[in-house]
């Protein structure tokens, strides 16, 4: 196999990929010009259900963020040298990476209570920030194991050669170990960010008002059939639109990594 | 395996830290907080037109359990807060204190009376109807036993249906996808409050014209009350107060018309009944 | 009678320590919780086999370097992947299964249930994610390996058939593993449209009653040990397939 004969496909293929990502926006387009009472009708419910995808994105954002900083400090606990550290975090790791998403959401949902008292105060704690625990709980989980597979993956001897240039551990694992590791450790990352995004969805069963909710309201409220069928795909390209690209990219970072 | 037993004991560990937090959320007594916060919070069920839906125009709830709800809070004389709830989490939420009370299609049953309290006066009486198709020749609720019927998640006709009429329930998240199954084929009925699903046949002739809603009686036909928590005495003798007055001054009958409620008539004799007795 | 003692006696016991399980002492709801049990089980072991098949199937085309096979599948791989599984069941149980009903003429000849939409839905999910393992396997078989299989007289398909699919198996091995626990974990998304799995039939029992922690703690436990048992069986399979001088 040599390069010329595969560059006429790979341009098509190219060209197959862009209309793809936007095969499902269109499909949605023609159909409310064709039918223009439908049209209408989907118009008049885009701000309520972009408000709904918005609510989306801010719960991946912050259950990343969360899961991001707890899952680091956890994957790095996974090999600290005292067992009364290492055991429940490795513990902790295998029950919540293996504990399906939607579960985690149930239970967070109906255990956490609904405010907490903080010096005196009540603080309301909506149902959406419980979402975020629900997810942000997996993902540290997750990120945990990338961090701990990407710290194994640098070999020993650079912490060596660290201590040989008078580094303590901390200060080696701050500026040798860590700087590499986040490298490697980018692309399963930004799976699990994607992965993530799209369980956000798992929200609307407990009654989060996101992108799924909202359009299951709005299908409510209008009562229409074939409206139901535009809201479902109106959720697919949303959830498409933004986790393709997150995919794509990922794909190239693997693809130049894996050269270098 | 020894990281299964650990496995085992972090998870009890971690579920027995969530339940001591949980604990810890049951505040005073309702009412005080009602008065104290200025607000009224009412869990509402968004199952569709008459009794509660999104306004796509203003973006606003509507319906008649809305209406209700307003009214109420403007009797106590605080602001309404409204949070949408759905079958399967509506009485976690009212548990959970997340809500001060339900108006969430909840009609009286003995298992709930048991977990929850309710205030005695009934805002209205509701019984499930079975939308069928109108050829699968089905006549009455016995001819539903071992066929596959549609409900939501937390339905109180859950029971009654698989005890009393030997039905095969395929619980679904909320009454759109309950209907939308019926409509694929996944059941020969979906059975829900009688209002909401006569209103929308009648609305929507066009997607319904192959069904009907055959059946000569109403499933367990009963008083829709307002629900909460256990032991809240006061909060519930305020509203009872609340109901009675509404019914008294036809304002609930009122409320019932403007949303198009199909029938009305326990309405009337209330009003009948309790604007003699003042 | 031994099981009805065995049950009253884990009831009481549990309900020293603050845990609710009294729906087993009742009728039709632990009925349904011990059948929400056999459904996971039942469904973990269908889809195994199915996501396995339909991931090599998919495998296969990407690879065959035929556009009209490969982008197809490609574009269904893109899809899936990248659309959350809740919603993609949704849309076929409740969109096209509407579909299906009007092609066979009328719901009555639909023979498609709730269980055979989940089966399809996430098994394909997880076949396409298998399929990008498998792909990413062949691609990693050494360029040198194959001229050397051609060097000693290997046709093309004898080439597929003994160097590059149980060389790209072994290479993909752990993803695939990884890819059947998500799957385990993914059998939830059922209860949305009444598959009686576990998480359905618990929350059949707790919004009539108000004991989710005691059910939560028993769902982690079992999606625990199932998922432990993947783990432990891929590994087994992993070190037997072992090829001698790769790896530790």
């Amino acid at each position: 196999m040599n390069t010329v004969a595969l560059a006429p496909p790979r341009k098509r293929r190219h060209l197959l990929r862009n209309s793809g990502f936007l095969a499902l926006p269109l499909i949605i387009l023609v159909w409310s010009v064709a039918d223009p009472s439908l049209g209408r009708e989907l118009l008049d419910w885009v701000p309520y259900l972009a408000s709904g995808f918005m609510m989306n994105i801010v719960i991946a954002l912050l259950a990343m963020t969360l899961g991001t900083l707890v899952g680091t400090l956890f994957g790095i606990l996974e090999l600290a040298p005292y067992r009364l550290v290492r055991y429940p975090v490795v513990a902790y790791v295998q029950v919540f990476r293996n504990a399906p998403h939607l579960v985690l959401i149930f239970a967070t949902t109906y255990i956490f209570p609904f405010e907490i008292v903080v010096a005196g105060h009540y603080l309301p704690f909506p149902d959406w920030v419980k979402a975020v625990i629900g997810l942000a709980i997996p993902a540290s989980a997750y990120v945990a194991e990338i961090t701990r597979g990407a710290i194994q993956s640098i070999p020993t001897t650079q912490w060596e050669a660290a201590k040989g240039l008078g580094f303590s551990q901390g200060q080696a694992l701050r500026w040798i170990i860590l700087p590499q590791c986040l490298r490697r450790s980018l692309p399963p990352w930004m799976n699990l960010f994607a992965s993530i995004t799209m369980g956000t969805a798992l929200a609307s069963l407990v009654g989060v008002h996101e992108l799924l909710h909202a359009a299951t309201d709005a299908s409510t409220a209008v009562r229409r059939l074939d409206f139901t069928i535009v809201a479902y795909l109106v959720v697919m390209a949303a959830f498409f639109m933004l986790c393709y690209p997150i995919s794509r990219l990922t794909r190239r970072l693997e693809g130049r990594f894996n050269a270098a | 395996m020894p990281s299964m037993k650990l496995a085992t004991m972090t998870s009890a560990f971690a579920l027995s830290i969530f339940s001591l937090m949980a604990t810890q959320a049951s505040a005073d007594a309702t009412l005080d907080r009602i008065k104290g916060r200025g607000a009224l919070t009412v869990g509402v069920i968004l199952s569709g037109a008459p009794f509660g839906y999104i306004d796509p125009k203003t973006q606003e709830q509507k319906g008649f359990n809305i209406d209700i709800a307003k009214a109420l809070a403007e009797d106590l004389g605080v602001k309404l807060e409204t949070v949408t709830v759905t079958p399967p989490n509506r009485v976690q939420f009212l548990q959970q204190g997340k809500v001060d009370l339900l108006i969430a299609n909840m009609q009286y049953t003995e298992d709930r009376a048991k977990v929850l309290d309710y205030v005695p006066t009934a805002y209205d009486r509701a019984g499930g109807a079975a939308v069928v198709r109108k050829d699968s020749g089905l006549k009455d609720w016995a001819d539903l036993k071992g066929k596959p019927v549609c409900v939501s998640q937390g339905s109180n006709y859950t029971q009654p249906l698989i005890e009393e009429y030997g039905a095969v329930v395929k619980a679904l998240p909320s009454q759109p996808e309950s209907l939308l199954a019926l409509q694929g084929g996944n059941c020969v009925a979906a059975v829900h409050v009688g209002a909401t699903v006569g209103l929308l046949l009648e609305d929507r002739p066009e997607d319904w014209k192959d069904y009907a809603i055959p059946f000569p009686t109403e499933l367990i036909p009963s008083d829709s009350v307002i629900w909460l928590r256990k032991g809240e005495k006061d909060t519930q003798t305020a509203l009872d107060n609340s109901v009675k007055k509404l019914h008294a001054s036809g304002k609930l009958l009122e409320f019932a018309k403007s949303n198009r409620l199909l029938n009305t008539k326990f309405l009337e004799e209330q009003q009948k009944a309790l604007s003699a007795s003042k | 009678m031994q099981d009805m003692n065995l049950s009253d006696l884990f009831v009481s016991l549990t309900s020293r320590i603050g845990l609710n399980y009294e729906f087993l002492a009742t009728g039709y709801e632990s009925q349904i919780w011990r059948d929400g049990f056999v459904t996971t089980l039942y469904l973990v072991a269908l889809l195994i086999p199915v996501s396995l098949i339909f991931g090599l199937l998919f495998a296969a085309c990407l690879t065959s370097g035929k556009l009209w096979l490969s982008s197809p599948v490609r574009g269904f791989v893109e899809l899936t992947r990248n659309t959350p599984t809740l919603v993609q069941l949704m849309f076929s149980f409740l969109v096209l299964n509407t579909f299906v009903s009007n092609l066979v003429g009328g719901a009555q000849n639909n023979p498609l249930t709730p269980f055979f939409w989940v089966v399809a839905v996430v098994g394909l999910h997880i076949a396409a994610l298998h399929a990008e393992a498998i792909r990413a396997g062949i691609e990693a078989v050494p360029a040198s390996t194959i001229e050397a299989a051609r060097g000693i007289g290997f046709s093309q398909f004898q080439i597929l058939r003994y160097v590059e699919v149980p060389l790209a198996f072994r290479a993909s091995l752990p993803a695939i593993v990884n890819n059947l626990i998500n799957l385990v974990k993914l059998t939830t998304v059922g209860n949305a449209i009444a598959v009686s799995e576990i998480t359905y039939a618990s929350i059949m029992v707790w919004t009539q009653r108000d004991n989710v922690v005691s059910l939560m703690i028993a769902i982690l436990l079992f999606f625990s040990i199932i998922n432990l048992i993947v783990a432990r069986i891929g590994l087994w399979v992993e070190r037997k397939l072992a090829v001698p001088g790769y790896g530790i």
